[in-house]
């Protein structure tokens, strides 16, 4: 009890630069890698990015990776190894280890003993590789008929979740519980002195058409936006608005090679510096982002459209069939949004108006607005 | 103070009308799931005295340590409590209520300030004016944040009259240099608006009225009123005022301080319809900052209003038109149309090219709305919330054997051994279907979601659709900010509701 005080963890500011966390979100999408295994198959493309992963882990000593595969039936961690859940009740388990968060993948996979090699990238590219042929292991030929793009919502939640979490146990504030008392008596005095962990997020997308999943994506680059998490693209196969919108939304680099075999080039040039150092490079960036509207009825984009105030659905027209939204199915009329704007009635016929119909514009007895300052 | 005492009790009593009658049950759950923490609590501790008693039975003279040992055990226990007590601060941010609702997407809301001497007192640090002025910056950037199509207005209450501190419209940056002004005037010539005097509430509501006299009837008219004053000095029969506020559609919320008012309780439930949760009393700080937030969340469209609407079929839904822009380049500055400025880029309005430097606006030559998809986006998640995740009981937890969150990969703590308390109840016969049983009934009982959302007994979380288990910062982080399951979307036919939106929105 005696620790709070309220200077001491305001002094405590690192001026090093902060470790960075590098959440790669890889499209591993089966079909969309066929299409390009003639010039870069996805085991090399993976070799490539172990390459990029140990480049910035070796970059700074505190910096930390988290790998999550956006498959096409499902998106998981890769590294850090996810502990299985084992849903059989467990009777007279009484076993006291809890698996620490990252160490779990140096017990429960055997890491060659390669001399030549620096242990922490041995670590992670095992856990990487295991796991990554465990999930190709898993995938049956049903699931690559069901769907032929790639849940790149759900990994970007994963990703998202994993830098929150991450960003907070790095704030040195709720690690003991005297603290975790100021944070019931001061809640925000605490979110705003920690030094934050500068993390990014870099999507290796492959996969084209990923409309079926607009609202979670943007719920996704929403949130990013909001914890200032830059949204790295590189677009090696198809072409998205929506994953440019991502980057553009979150200040993020988005890159599309022409030439996918120089994946590892473009992965140290472009997505390697943190964002403390880019701010002194030119990075990047993908120009005019089109952010128009397509209508829901016809997929055609529109400058000046017609929005339901009811569930949001853009039209291109405004002779919808019996005045029904299409989506939500409301009553819409199109005069009711037409209010006419306040007219700037001249004074002498204000003052008329409002001796001759009382109530009709309201305030008309008190003296509120009398002396009201004009808006600076 | 007395008066807080008063009016902290009277906030519990009014939350728990807003729950209705679930309330007793989900608390009555609690209680027994408390009672049952603390039989287990008092187990465990039974245990390890044993244990210990073996071991002091080995070794002798080591009978010095029998305090020690008692003490690390009382520190324990609040340690436990405490980490609870902040789970359930931290939920109680929840949304209650997560039923996909028709929401009042496109609000107009107008914020009035209370500048009277009551704002002086210093309940609040470093006053109640500083604590206000600041909390009504944070919620004018998360109003824009969640209701990016809305717009806004900010008054106050000053020495008896009303003042409008800014104009109503959509751009946050005018209503928090505004707010400043309140304390820093930009102008040399304007004095700052220091509380003095006494607030008049008819005054105030006389000119929200007036601004939200001509906004369209598809957006809501809300007043927010934060009121630190017990008393309201007005020229003029303020019941007038509150009728023709209902006439008008207006709905009015009141944030209190101190203690409740009867004149405020009325001015809320006569234009709630009879609601009177929309009056709520902050006690503190911090509740003052949580309510404001809270009226972030786009309120419901009530059907008895719409029953009132009938007459006027206009005032129910429309369709807007809305400009969306593209975004032009130049290499020469030229002027802006909203503020006019020399800008280099901007976005052209579609129907009339006029440049304007940022969105959303509304066009200032032909009153267009222009806005881009995005923004409409940001409203989605109102219209199709995140279910609140379901607390875990400790046979749950045991049943799904999940050791570490879904989303961030943090090891759960491990399930107690199951030979509990209501373990040993239902042991003769068919001891574990029974158990499952009782966890089922138990479950459902708790998985009514609309209550007050409490801490988990287990620290786990699960998702509703996918029985993913999650921790508590995951819960708030997808709960508050993301607005997305991590565990549905990872699935690739995930039992998700709103599947069926999904495949006709599209950018």
């Amino acid at each position: 009890m005696n620790a709070i005080d309220a200077s001491e963890h305001h002094e405590r500011v690192d001026e090093s630069v902060p470790p960075s966390l590098l959440a790669i979100v890889l499209d591993t999408n089966p079909h969309a890698w066929a299409h390009l295994s003639s010039t870069l198959p996805l085991a090399t493309a993976l070799a490539n990015i172990l390459v990029f992963i140990n480049a910035h882990l070796a970059s700074g000593n505190a910096n930390s990776v988290a790998v999550i595969a956006s498959h096409s039936n499902k998106s998981c961690f890769l590294y850090p190894t996810p502990a299985p859940s084992s849903p059989r009740p467990q009777p007279n388990a009484t076993n006291g280890d809890v698996d620490m968060n990252g160490t779990t993948e140096t017990t429960s996979y055997s890491v060659q003993d390669n001399p030549n090699k620096y242990r922490p990238f041995a670590n992670v590219e095992t856990a990487i590789l295991n796991n990554f042929a465990k999930l190709m292991e898993g995938t049956k030929e049903s699931h690559l008929e069901a769907t032929p793009t790639t849940l790149i919502g759900g990994a970007l939640s994963l990703a998202l979740s994993f830098i929150a979490k991450a960003t907070l146990l790095h704030s040195p504030s709720t690690s003991n519980s005297d603290e975790a008392m100021l944070a019931i008596a001061d809640p925000e005095a605490i979110h705003t002195s920690y030094v934050s962990l500068a993390s990014r997020i870099l999507i290796v997308s492959v996969s084209g058409d990923l409309a079926n999943q607009y609202i979670p994506v943007m719920n996704s680059i929403f949130a990013a936006q909001r914890k200032r998490i830059p949204i790295d693209i590189l677009k090696l196969a198809g072409d998205t608005v929506l994953l440019q919108q991502a980057s553009d939304a979150t200040g993020g680099v988005y890159m599309k090679p022409e030439r996918p075999e120089g994946l590892l080039q473009y992965l140290m040039m472009a997505f390697l510096p943190d964002p403390t150092a880019r701010k002194s490079l030119v990075m990047p960036s993908a120009g005019g982002v089109d952010f128009r509207a397509a209508c829901f009825c016809h997929r055609k984009v529109v400058d000046i459209g017609y929005v339901c105030s009811v569930c949001l659905s853009i039209f291109c027209s405004h002779d919808l069939p019996d005045n029904l939204c299409l989506t939500c199915g409301s009553y819409l009329s199109l005069r009711a949004a037409q209010s006419n704007p306040p007219a700037l009635i001249p004074r002498k016929k204000k003052k008329k108006k409002r001796a001759g119909a009382d109530s009709a514009t309201p305030g008309g007895s008190t003296p509120a607005g009398s002396n009201t300052p004009m808006h600076a | 103070m007395s008066g807080s005492d008063y009016s902290g009790s009277e906030y519990s009593g009014s939350d728990d009308e807003y729950v209705g009658p679930r309330g007793g049950g989900s608390n009555a759950a609690a209680a027994r799931r408390m009672v049952e923490a603390q039989q287990q609590q008092a187990k465990k501790a039974e245990r390890k005295a044993q244990a210990w008693e073996r071991r002091r039975d080995d070794s002798s003279e080591e009978e010095e340590y029998v305090p020690t040992f008692e003490e690390v055990e009382d520190t324990d226990v609040p340690e436990k409590s405490i980490q609870q007590m902040e789970e359930e601060r931290k939920r109680k941010r929840l949304r209650k209520d997560t039923k996909p609702f028709q929401r009042g997407i496109i609000r107009h809301v107008v914020l009035v300030l209370d500048l009277s001497e009551a704002m002086l007192e210093k309940d609040m640090r470093p006053t109640r004016f500083h604590a206000m002025i600041q909390y009504a910056q944070e919620y004018v950037r998360e109003f824009f944040e969640q209701n990016p199509i809305s717009q806004m207005s900010v008054l106050g209450m000053h020495d008896g009259l009303c003042l409008r501190v800014s104009e109503l419209s959509g751009n946050p940056a005018d209503h928090i240099t505004a707010i400043q002004g309140l304390r820093t005037p930009k102008n040399p010539q304007d004095f700052s608006k220091e509380p003095k005097g006494s607030p008049s509430l008819q005054n105030a509501l006389e000119l929200a009225r007036a601004t939200l006299y001509h906004t369209p009837s598809h957006g809501t008219r809300e007043v927010i009123i934060v009121f630190g004053s017990l008393l309201s000095l007005d020229p003029g029969d303020i019941h007038q005022t509150i009728k023709d506020c209902v006439r008008d559609r207006v709905r009015v919320s009141v944030i209190g301080m101190s203690a409740r008012l009867k004149i405020c309780t009325e001015i809320v439930s006569r234009t709630n319809a009879g609601d009177e949760s929309e009056y709520v009393v902050a006690t503190d700080q911090e509740l003052l900052r949580e309510l404001l937030l809270a009226t972030t969340t786009p309120p419901v469209v009530r059907t008895s209003k719409s029953a009132q609407a009938v007459a006027s079929p206009e005032s129910a839904a429309a369709l807007m038109m809305m400009g969306f822009p593209s975004r032009v380049v130049e290499d020469t500055p030229t002027m802006c149309a909203c503020h006019g400025i020399l800008t280099t880029g901007g976005y052209t309005c579609s129907r009339c090219s006029t440049k304007v430097c940022s969105l959303p606006i509304t066009c200032p030559s032909c009153q267009l709305t222009l806005l881009l998809s995005t923004h409409l986006a940001r409203s989605y998640h109102h219209l199709f919330p995140l279910r609140n995740w379901a607390e875990v009981h400790w046979q749950r937890a045991r049943e799904k054997g999940t050791k570490a969150c879904l989303a961030c990969l943090t090891p759960f703590p491990e399930p107690p051994p199951p030979d509990d308390t209501h373990r040993e109840k239902d042991t003769n016969g068919h001891g574990v279907n029974g158990g499952m049983n009782r966890f089922v009934e138990q479950a459902q009982m708790d998985w009514d979601e609309s209550g007050e959302q409490k801490a988990s007994e287990s620290s786990r979380y699960e998702c509703r659709a996918c029985e993913s288990h999650f921790c508590i910062d995951c819960d708030m982080f997808c709960h508050i900010v993301l607005h997305n399951c991590p565990g549905c979307l990872s699935k690739a036919d995930p039992p998700d509701r709103r599947t069926g939106e999904e495949m006709e929105i599209t950018p």
